[in-house]
């Protein structure tokens, strides 16, 4: 049986960053790229499963829809113990919304056909917690969001699971297989890549994949495919504060001739 | 000498052939079960992984042999305890050429060329010699004896901080008792030997040949003159002779046959260790083996042959547990009781004529013999243990080569699983953008030259602390001023350096720190440059020892070397009127790694400090507990720390001034252990270079 566990690399940002000259998004030189966080929980529990399951065989394929740098997470995957690695991408993909990436897992997903397919609960960079739930929605799976634990068997045709609720309450559920989990932080504790493991993992293939294997049409994808844009992205003003130092009588002084210059002309 | 030639003693005067031949018997038994506990040995040895060293037979025998002949190892910080042992080792080894000299006559060269030449003069002074060896010998037993007795050292009393008193293996009364038994039955060997001498002399006091060559035996001419005046006639005596002969031959031949499977064996054990030593054992640690099957040592069948032999060599001298800073705090660690449990666990697991399966080879854990990773963790690679060790049993590589195993498979505190992730991501500990590594050049008032862009004479390598660390910049930014101001030609390499690995690879990640070697060789390499010099002593350590193993050599010095050349230049000027009480703590990886011990010091005499050195100093001094990537994994809670144990040291001097220290990582550990030792405001923690700076 396989999980298809969808990754992506997010990106994080450096000292001093300056925005594209488009105002869209960061220049890429001050980004520092890494697997998201909520993922490296998502193939954690689904390396555990593997490792766990007594007679079933249980194959785990990390799958990311990015252009070639993400080669280098898509490694760290195979270092952490997933077996296989897909990655899609076409130029045609770029600029694509969550849904229309959910639209290129979905494929991906019923070409594999696995189990589950865990995703994270959301992206550290974009933070929409979309693309995972829209996947199961494009599948017509039955589907899970944000879990804090999972009971799963492999060879089960269903699997357990709890969810923390507002107020303190949990949730706890079942759900037939095949199923789209969305995973939350602190699920479990992600094993650590030892650079050996990574250069080792440097080896393996990664599955490339463009859209006309998946027999997914541009139209379905980038910024034809997506009904949400992005117009701009900036810096808020930051508001002004300032320290005022000094004795009680020199905060005063400053006190005032700040007040008086705020009043302008009138004093 | 008239009338002696023909002097001699008869060997088995008086025995019966069939006595005679069962004495040979005897002998021989004792030599095959000694021939086959020596095989058992090798073959144990043999089941460890090549070592991959230069064997250079000579000198490596001609080396040991100098250590052996001086004793100038096992001397060191136990000084009466070596004396003793010198005693013991030049009287055993004179007593066993004595026996081997007599076997050369009478069984060799006697009945195969009928020569002899034990008699006469010759015999008279190998009488004289022996018995001076014999009372060497037994002076030496006798203060080891006192010393275990009554001294009780608290290095002897084989407590384990690394066990229970609950668990099956923190009872250690077997080596107690090996170790009197060792002492009682050479001390009894010897001692009969003397009265056998005396018996000998009283049984044979009518023959003038003996009797009146007696007094060249002279302890056993005493003890015959006591025996004979207090009544003992002859027949006598030569009835107790025999008994007594039996007694002293069989208690020897047993010693002989027990050799390799008693604590004996360390004549032979530490000798081999000595001789295979790795003079840079810590400072440069091993390579994996390209072959390897998994990293690190898993097995014990992983260690190789040199280091199952030292685990051999071990004589529990304790000098090692004394030393260890981990072990000073509380921590479950002693260098010994690593190195004894290895090598229990390899006596138990590689001594029979078939290896057990692989999964009961698995040296990592709880049961007997195991090693815990707590105990593994609690290592600071000061290297306190390895260079005290008088057999060079080289207990960091070990234990780091045991950590690699830990490291894959994630088995380490989160801490420290976060901060290597963070060096991989970002180049540096701090997780800290590369492009702010040299902001700390902005407050000085000139650019600092960007070695990659324009050659310089100096290439500075700063690293992570002194570039990052808000505190220690400010010295960062000293040094920068220092060397500008003396007119040094110096440049760094900016954003394009990144942490040199020294702690990364103590800790056991070696695939990050051959990633993290080689990019910054490789940035060296596009750098134009006479020289490195570094202010940080972990830097300066590994590109010193361990960049050459992966093709970067360069000529490299600490900043206290070039600041003490500059000094005396007059390039850097003090006034030399600074008049502090100070103390200097030796950083590990300067001092005890790399032997720079006397450039800090002689800077402080330079700047008029008067300079009160710590009880622990020099070769001795007390790890800050920063090394070996401790400082990135948080210390217990409540429990004494490495560096707070230091600073309650110093303050024992009277109207300390300054604590001075010569490296980043110390700065911060001792400026954070004043105020956790609430000494606060007796004295200071001040860098080297702020104190030349202030003259």
């Amino acid at each position: 049986m396989k999980i298809l566990v969808a990754v992506k690399q997010v990106a994080a940002l450096d000292e001093d960053f300056e925005i594209r000259a488009d105002g869209k998004d960061v220049e890429p030189e001050f980004l520092l790229r890494d697997l998201n966080e909520w993922d490296d929980f998502s193939l954690e529990e689904a390396v555990r499963i593997k490792e766990a399951s007594a007679g079933t065989p249980v194959e785990v394929i990390v799958v990311s829809v990015a252009p070639e740098e993400a080669d280098e997470t898509l490694r760290k995957c195979l270092a952490k113990g997933a077996d296989r690695a897909i990655r899609v991408w076409d130029d045609a993909i770029a600029g694509s919304d969550p849904i229309a990436i959910a639209r290129v897992l979905a494929a991906v997903a019923q070409r594999e056909a696995p189990q589950l397919l865990f995703a994270g609960a959301q992206s550290s960079d974009h933070a929409f917690a979309a693309t995972g739930i829209a996947t199961a929605a494009l599948l017509d799976w039955p589907h899970a969001a944000v879990l804090t634990q999972l009971s799963f068997t492999p060879g089960a045709s269903t699997a357990r699971f709890r969810r923390e609720l507002e107020g303190g309450l949990l949730h706890e559920m079942e759900t037939d297989l095949p199923a789209v989990l969305t995973i939350q932080l602190g699920i479990n504790t992600p094993r650590y890549a030892s650079l050996r493991a990574i250069k080792q993992a440097a080896a393996k293939p990664i599955e490339l994949l463009t859209l006309r294997d998946l027999s997914v049409p541009e139209s379905a994808v980038g910024e034809a495919g997506s009904l949400s844009r992005v117009r701009r992205m900036y810096v808020p003003e930051k508001g002004r504060a300032q320290m005022i130092e000094g004795s009680v009588e020199e905060q005063a002084k400053r006190v005032i001739e700040i007040i008086r210059a705020a009043a302008g002309g009138a004093a | 000498m008239a009338g002696t030639d023909t002097v001699t003693r008869v060997l088995f005067e008086d025995f019966a052939p069939g006595a005679v031949r069962l004495f040979y018997a005897l002998g021989y038994s004792a030599i095959a079960v000694f021939l086959y506990g020596a095989y058992a040995q090798l073959r144990k040895y043999r089941r460890g992984a090549p070592a991959g060293i230069a064997l250079n037979l000579l000198p490596r025998f001609e080396s040991m042999v100098a250590i052996l002949l001086s004793h100038r190892m096992i001397k060191r910080r136990d000084r009466s305890a070596g004396e003793a042992h010198r005693l013991i080792f030049y009287g055993f080894v004179l007593l066993f050429l004595g026996t081997a000299t007599i076997t050369l006559d009478y069984d060799i060269l006697g009945p195969l060329f009928g020569v002899h030449f034990w008699h006469g003069a010759f015999y008279l002074w190998f009488s004289l010699v022996l018995d001076v060896a014999g009372v060497m010998l037994a002076g030496g037993l006798l203060y080891m004896m006192y010393r275990r007795g009554w001294l009780k050292p608290p290095k002897l009393d084989y407590a384990r901080p690394d066990r229970a008193p609950t668990d099956p293996d923190y009872d250690r009364s077997y080596y107690r008792r090996e170790d009197w038994a060792f002492l009682w039955t050479l001390l009894i060997i010897a001692l009969t030997g003397y009265v056998l001498e005396a018996l000998r002399l009283v049984w044979l006091q009518s023959r003038a040949d003996v009797w009146d060559t007696r007094w060249w035996s002279p302890v056993g001419a005493a003890l015959a003159q006591a025996l004979h005046s207090a009544g003992l006639s002859d027949a006598a005596a030569g009835l107790l002779r025999w008994d007594l002969w039996w007694f002293h031959g069989l208690l020897a031949l047993l010693f002989i046959a027990l050799i390799p499977s008693t604590k004996v064996k360390h004549i032979v054990t530490a000798m081999g260790s000595l001789m295979f030593r790795d003079p840079q054992a810590a400072q440069r640690l091993p390579r994996e083996r390209a072959d390897a099957p998994h990293p690190g040592v898993q097995y014990i069948t992983d260690f190789n042959w040199k280091q199952l032999l030292s685990l051999d060599a071990c004589t529990k001298c304790g000098r090692c547990h004394e030393a260890c800073p981990a072990r000073a705090v509380g921590a479950p660690l002693s260098p010994r009781d690593v190195i004894l449990s290895l090598r229990e666990f390899a006596n138990r697991t590689l001594s029979s004529a078939q290896l057990p399966a692989q999964a009961e080879l698995d040296v990592h854990g709880k049961a007997p013999g195991q090693v815990a990773m707590e105990t593994l963790w609690s290592c600071r690679s000061c290297m306190a243990c390895v260079e005290v060790c008088p057999v060079a049993i080289e207990h960091v590589p070990i234990i780091v080569q045991m950590r690699r195993k830990l490291v894959e498979e994630g088995a380490m505190d989160p801490q420290l699983r976060k901060t290597l992730q963070t060096i991989h991501k970002t180049g540096n500990s701090f997780g800290e953008s590369r492009r702010k590594r040299a902001a700390w050049t902005r407050t000085l008032g000139f650019p600092v030259k960007d070695a990659r862009k324009e050659p310089v004479d100096v290439l500075w390598f700063v690293g992570d602390y002194a570039s990052f660390d808000p505190r220690n910049q400010k010295v960062t930014a000293g040094f920068a001023n220092l060397l500008h101001d003396a007119g040094v030609d110096f440049g760094i390499l900016h954003d394009g350096e990144s942490n040199a690995g020294n702690d990364v690879r103590r800790v056991g990640e070696e695939g990050l720190y051959e990633v993290r070697a080689e990019g910054n060789i490789n940035t060296l390499a596009a750098a134009t440059f006479n020289s490195i010099v570094t202010t940080d002593p972990h830097p300066y350590n590994t590109i010193r020892n361990e960049y050459p193993d992966f093709g970067g050599s360069y000529q490299i010095e600490h900043y206290t070397t070039l600041l003490l050349k500059l000094m005396r230049q007059g390039c850097v000027s003090v006034s030399g009127k600074l008049n502090l009480r100070v103390t200097f703590h030796d950083p590990c990886h300067l001092g005890r790694f790399n032997k720079g011990y006397d450039a800090p010091r002689e800077i402080l005499k330079l700047l008029g400090c008067e300079l009160i050195e710590m009880g622990r100093c020099r070769a001795n001094s007390f790890c800050c507990g920063a090394g070996g990537g401790r400082i990135w994994i948080p210390d217990p809670v409540g429990a004494e720390k490495p560096a707070q144990n230091r600073i309650r040291e110093a303050d024992r001097i009277d109207g300390l001034q300054v604590f001075v220290v010569s490296c980043p990582k110390d700065l911060t550990m001792f400026e954070d252990a004043l105020k956790t030792s609430g000494l606060e405001g007796k004295f200071v923690v001040r860098e080297l270079i702020e104190l030349v700076r202030e003259a």
